[in-house]
């Protein structure tokens, strides 16, 4: 678990780069900081690892203050992927993925093995790759590698800022999905920076939106954010898509009717919203038959979708902790 | 390919050339010539030589790649502009004045032309160890003090490897200006191959002179040559291809 206590940071004078945090991550999810440069997202991100000292505030990690902490060794406990990736030109990719584990004094033998292990797990040939330099990798395996090097001795918290910022499009779907794939299965608690709203949406567990001047905006799940923005700069950075967006976070099954006829465009129940309209605004049917496991459940029409849209959960709007601060009062006094 | 072939060439051509300055130096000397550019004499001066370009360029790196180091540090930098500025404003001036001004306090020898040297040699060491340093990616540094390596460790195990070849480069420039200043320690008494310059000007002997004045010449080449192929061996660009090798 991690959290930011009303922290403040401040270079010189002028507005504060970040505005009194106030945030709680809870253990293995993801918490995707997000919002236009200038929020001040990385700089909550630092914290953590002690890059950035608050200059008021404080930062927990499972309830210990993470200042009463000897910065090297917190961050060995911390995986660190930056968005320009910082492989080590001089090291070929073992090497790099093998840092924390020999600065922990790993033999050998298990080093070999994990860094092999991870390669695997972040879909990269270990034989191929093993003993490739960064400079002779495209983007998207310079990232996987990141990737690996930041889970090498297993932390149960990684840091990512802006980790699918520095390639392709196509890329970036990929590793996005790839990085759902390890999240589901390891279960990290993961702190995401990025200023991309659909790379938020589709990672995040929750959103913490920033403005400029380090003020957060809005704490909540995707639903709640796209469903019930907390402001106008929210909503305006959602932007005028929202509606559309919260149809990929519905799915067709959602939205069943009784069944149909079962012939014209049909899409699978786990299949979103979003991909039911498309089928059926590109035909001629007035609805789309949903199968599951190929057999007809029933079928999404238009009114249903809408129905869907008004049923669905848009969750309370939940500006940060401050509620919650306020109760449990461990958090207020001390060291500001 | 071609450029190891040059590599391993070098040498070869360095030592025929000498071989054909002493043959030339010996062949048709005179009485007066001849102990002058005996072989003997010629080692010994050589000898002198060598221990003088070594002993300064040895100082330089041993003061300026930690200076460097301490001047790229964050919280040394305002102080490393100042040091590098005073380094150059002092590259500026005549490496005779420099020996000029040794000699005034430590008076003839060899301890005198090694000062004087070293004084000149220090600034291309420390600037391209401060560019070196400075040239490293600092995403690469951020990432390596995030994954909790200590700053001593970031210096050893990413900054100075990566800084290297710059530093390299430094200290072959300095050593191959050491080569050539090192022809001005007659002066201050200290020998080398200057010795057999002054005495075919003094003399107006131009084998004297034109000997003297090649072998130094062959000798800065070789050093550059030494130093270049340290570097191939030491730098990240042999391992690449090493490593590439393996696959």
């Amino acid at each position: 678990m991690i959290r930011w206590e009303e922290a403040t940071k401040r270079y010189g004078a002028g507005p504060p780069a970040l505005d009194g945090l106030s945030l709680e991550v809870p253990a293995g999810e993801t918490c995707v900081l997000v919002g236009p440069s200038g929020g001040g997202k990385t700089t909550a991100l630092k914290m953590v690892n002690r890059l950035v000292e608050p200059t008021s505030g404080r930062v927990l990690i499972d309830g210990a203050d993470v200042a009463g902490a000897d910065p090297v060794t917190l961050r060995r406990g911390i995986g660190y992927v930056i968005q320009q990736v910082g492989l080590f030109p001089h090291l070929d990719v073992a090497a790099n993925v093998a840092t924390v584990p020999r600065l922990l004094g790993w033999d050998r033998r298990r080093i070999g093995a994990r860094v092999d292990e991870l390669l695997d797990l972040v879909g990269l040939d270990a034989a191929t790759y093993r003993h490739r330099r960064p400079d002779e990798l495209s983007g998207g395996q310079r990232q996987r590698v990141g990737v690996a090097r930041a889970l090498a001795a297993d932390p149960p918290i990684l840091l990512m800022d802006e980790p699918f910022g520095a390639v392709d499009p196509v890329t970036r779907a990929r590793l996005q999905d790839e990085f759902l794939r390890l999240q589901r299965a390891l279960r990290r608690t993961v702190v995401l920076v990025t200023h991309d709203i659909d790379e938020a949406l589709r990672l995040g567990d929750r959103l913490a939106v920033l403005a400029a001047g380090g003020r957060l905006e809005q704490y909540g799940t995707p639903a709640e954010v796209l469903g019930r923005p907390a402001t106008d700069f929210v909503a305006g950075f959602v932007g005028a898509g929202r509606t559309l967006r919260r149809l990929d976070l519905l799915s067709a099954a959602d939205a069943l009717v009784a069944p149909g006829a079962g012939d014209g465009p049909s899409v699978d129940a786990a299949a979103s919203l979003t991909e039911a309209l498309s089928a059926l605004l590109t035909s001629d049917a007035a609805l789309v038959t949903v199968r599951r496991d190929g057999a007809p459940a029933g079928a999404v029409t238009l009114d249903s979708i809408r129905a869907a849209l008004r049923r669905a959960p848009e969750g309370e709007a939940q500006p940060g902790l401050e509620h919650e601060g306020a109760a449990d009062g461990d958090g207020e006094g001390g060291d500001r | 390919m071609r450029r190891a072939v040059g590599r391993w060439l070098t040498p070869l051509v360095l030592l025929a050339a000498a071989a054909g300055v002493v043959a030339w130096a010996h062949h048709g000397a005179d009485a007066a010539e001849a102990g002058v550019l005996a072989t003997a004499n010629l080692a010994r001066r050589l000898r002198e030589h060598v221990g003088l370009c070594a002993a300064s360029t040895v100082l330089a790196v041993v003061a300026a790649v930690p200076a460097g180091v301490a001047a790229s540090r964050p919280r040394w930098r305002r102080l490393g502009a100042g040091v590098l500025f005073v380094a150059n404003v002092g590259q500026s001036v005549p490496t005779i004045a420099v020996l000029a001004l040794a000699f005034s306090v430590t008076g003839i020898g060899f301890r005198t032309a090694v000062i004087g040297l070293w004084a000149y040699s220090v600034l291309p060491v420390l600037r391209n160890t401060v560019a070196g340093l400075g040239g490293v990616d600092p995403a690469v540094v951020e990432a390596a003090r995030g994954m909790g390596l200590s700053p001593a460790q970031v210096l050893r195990r990413v900054e100075l490897p990566l800084a290297w070849p710059v530093i390299l480069a430094g200290i072959r420039t300095a050593a191959v200006v050491n080569v050539g200043t090192a022809a001005l320690a007659t002066f201050v008494g200290a020998g080398g191959l200057g010795d057999l310059i002054t005495v075919g000007l003094d003399n107006q002997r131009d084998r004297i002179l034109y000997t003297g004045a090649a072998l130094t010449a062959l000798l800065a080449l070789a050093v550059d040559w030494a130093l270049a192929v340290a570097a191939d061996l030491t730098g990240p660009s042999r391992g690449n291809r090493r490593s590439s090798a393996r696959i």
